[in-house]
């Protein structure tokens, strides 16, 4: 070995051990400041947990009081949003939708390991058909009809992609989904005459109440969570753990790898389709910047590594976080500042918190209530 | 009956014929013996049998059935299972939840299908990993991660088990308990293909042995004859006398 490749891997030993102890040392401290309040509400909320873990636990994974406590408020948080963030309706709103993509990417990319960088092809997909239906066919076309469409053409093109791709292995599937999202960008310019090009297609929003609007968009992110979570949780999410881990693991063990990948596109698929239509209609339209650029795939993913890959309600959290530091937190600071800060925090995170913020404060407050998970 | 039959089984790698026509069958309820020197075949033959390898030329049948072509999962399913002679467990999951991914239904729609949590235990418990079964097998010693390997096996219910090198690295003790375990297998009606390139071993275990060199069969026979016969002696002289011996 050279010196510069044991250097390197010296480097790498220290940098690997600086994390773990910058890692055990915020978990130390976050549960030392935490835990004088939080072990005496710990106890308090465990029953209620445990009356949880009976019924729910199995299907959604159990809780500690404190982590149940943490989804109650999110979710009150969420619900009750118009009542305390009037003047912030409009990023929640956006935060909902992203927060579906989020997922959706998850439980593909994050769970079986074959990263996508071309999710956004999928979302602009569904915005497509939604705007092409109603810019050729007919404006007035009902929501009944131009979701389970657009639902439909995005789970097609997910299956188009993912058929010949995810038999191969390495990094040939993330190049196929790079090079779909670049193709499908250049297409929507190069068929221009159907799709207005960079101008795109104007779309209806729900509706110019934007506590209603939110309701709509939080509604569906809701079910997308729970469903994701519950398949997540199943046998199902289990596997396409393992095709990650070790891939000959699972053939060993009688199942199809190529299979359970494909019906991971699929589960992917469904809601990027159900988010591309909530953002055509929460934007009044659909163009190329906005939905298909492959900027918008590594949002998603950048949301999801804040978050933590493979946990589902971690990437939605981490979309909630990016798109309120992206459109409120750091607006003062600038265009080139504000991205700037919020890549550098995406690295931060790659770097001393792979497992993601919100995995990190799940497991701290389980440590909280003795879950050694 | 034949349980497992190859027939001419050639596997190249370019201009390297590592398994060079060969032909052996497996009767039911038997324990074979695969042996051969380092480098004789005898891994890429169960690669070649599981389809991790597709076959140069030659044919695999299991139980009547042409499995050549098969995936390695539809092999698994119709009652092979093979125990690597590395050890792969995944990480993130406890020895319980190792060994239960073996029992999911090949299905898509299964959200709930593995085995119950008293038969992960039955499985574990034929090889002694049943107090294990909460552990990460990270932290389980080697002949443990081992017999993991063995009960994830044992999981997928198969008729029959072919076992590379599965005393690798185990003490006398260890060795001697875990043939005792492959005996008991056999009583309940499961066949196995023993892989070692050391033979002493597989004496008081196998039925029967089959000698690879350089990817062909240089013997086979009952284990005291092959002891003593000098075309296998020679093969290993090269190598390590005192296997055979």
């Amino acid at each position: 070995m050279s010196d510069r490749e044991q250097t390197g891997r010296g480097i790498g030993r220290l940098t690997g051990r600086a994390e773990s102890v910058l890692r055990d040392t915020l978990l130390a401290q976050g549960a030392g400041v935490v835990g004088a309040v939080g072990r005496p509400a710990e106890r308090l909320l465990w029953p209620v947990a445990e009356r949880y873990n009976r019924r729910l636990g199995e299907r959604f994974g159990e809780v500690t009081g404190l982590q149940l406590l943490l989804l109650v408020v999110a979710f009150g948080g969420l619900v009750t949003a118009p009542l305390w963030g009037q003047d912030y309706l409009r990023p929640l709103t956006l935060g909902a939708v992203w927060a579906v993509f989020a997922m959706g990417w998850d439980i593909q990319s994050g769970y079986t390991g074959y990263i996508s960088f071309g999710h956004s092809a999928l979302s602009g997909a569904a915005g497509y058909t939604t705007g092409l239906l109603v810019l050729h066919l007919n404006p007035e076309l009902s929501l009944f009809v131009t979701v389970p469409l657009s639902i439909l053409v995005t789970t097609a093109l997910g299956l188009a992609i993912a058929v010949p791709s995810l038999r191969l292995r390495g990094p040939y599937f993330s190049l196929v989904t790079f090079v779909t999202v670049l193709l499908f960008y250049r297409l929507t310019k190069a068929l221009s005459e159907w799709t207005n090009g960079l101008r795109g297609i104007r779309v209806d929003v729900f509706t110019y109440d934007l506590t209603l609007q939110y309701y709509m968009v939080v509604v569906p992110m809701l079910a997308v969570a729970a469903t994701l979570t519950y398949v997540g949780r199943s046998d199902i999410g289990t596997v396409l753990i393992a095709i990650r881990e070790n891939e000959d693991a699972v053939s060993a063990a009688g199942l199809d790898p190529t299979k359970f990948k494909l019906w991971s596109f699929v589960l992917s698929a469904v809601p990027m389709g159900i988010g591309g239509v909530l953002l055509a209609h929460v934007n009044a339209g659909v163009d190329p910047q906005t939905f298909v650029i492959v900027d918008n795939s590594i949002q998603m993913i950048a949301m999801a590594v804040i978050g933590g890959m493979s946990s589902i309600l971690g990437p939605l959290g981490g979309a909630f976080l990016f798109v309120g530091l992206r459109d409120v937190f750091l607006v003062g600071l600038g265009e080139e500042l504000r991205w700037l800060a919020l890549w550098l925090l995406v690295l931060l995170v790659l770097v001393f918190a792979r497992d993601g913020l919100f995995r990190l404060l799940w497991r701290a407050l389980g440590a909280l209530g003795g879950d050694r998970r | 009956m034949t349980l497992l039959s190859v027939e001419d089984l050639t596997k190249q790698f370019g201009g390297l014929v590592a398994v060079d026509d060969l032909s052996f069958g497996v009767e039911s309820g038997e324990i074979l013996g695969l042996i051969g020197p380092n480098g004789s075949g005898k891994t890429t033959v169960f690669n070649c049998i599981m389809s991790i390898y597709q076959v140069t030329g030659g044919t695999v049948r299991f139980d009547g059935t042409d499995i050549t072509d098969d995936k390695t999962h539809e092999i698994v399913n119709r009652g092979l299972s093979r125990v690597s002679q590395e050890s792969n467990p995944i990480g993130s999951m406890t020895v319980r939840e190792n060994i239960e991914l073996f029992t999911f239904p090949n299905s898509i729609r299964s959200f709930d299908g593995g085995a119950s949590d008293k038969a992960i235990a039955s499985y574990a418990a034929q090889v002694d990993i049943e107090d294990a079964l909460n552990d990460d097998p990270g932290s389980l010693p080697h002949a443990d991660v081992r017999r993991l390997e063995i009960a994830k096996a044992l999981a997928t219910e198969p008729d029959l088990l072919l076992l590379d090198e599965p005393f690798a690295g185990l003490n006398q003790t260890e060795v001697r308990r875990l043939s005792e375990q492959f005996e008991s297998f056999r009583e309940q009606g499961i066949t196995m293909v023993v892989v070692d390139h050391n033979m002493r071993g597989l004496m008081d275990l196998v039925d029967r042995v089959v000698v690879l060199h350089n990817g062909q069969k240089l013997a086979s026979g009952d284990p005291a004859d092959i002891v003593g016969d000098e075309r296998v002696q020679d093969a290993y002289l090269a190598g390590e006398v005192s296997a055979v011996q």
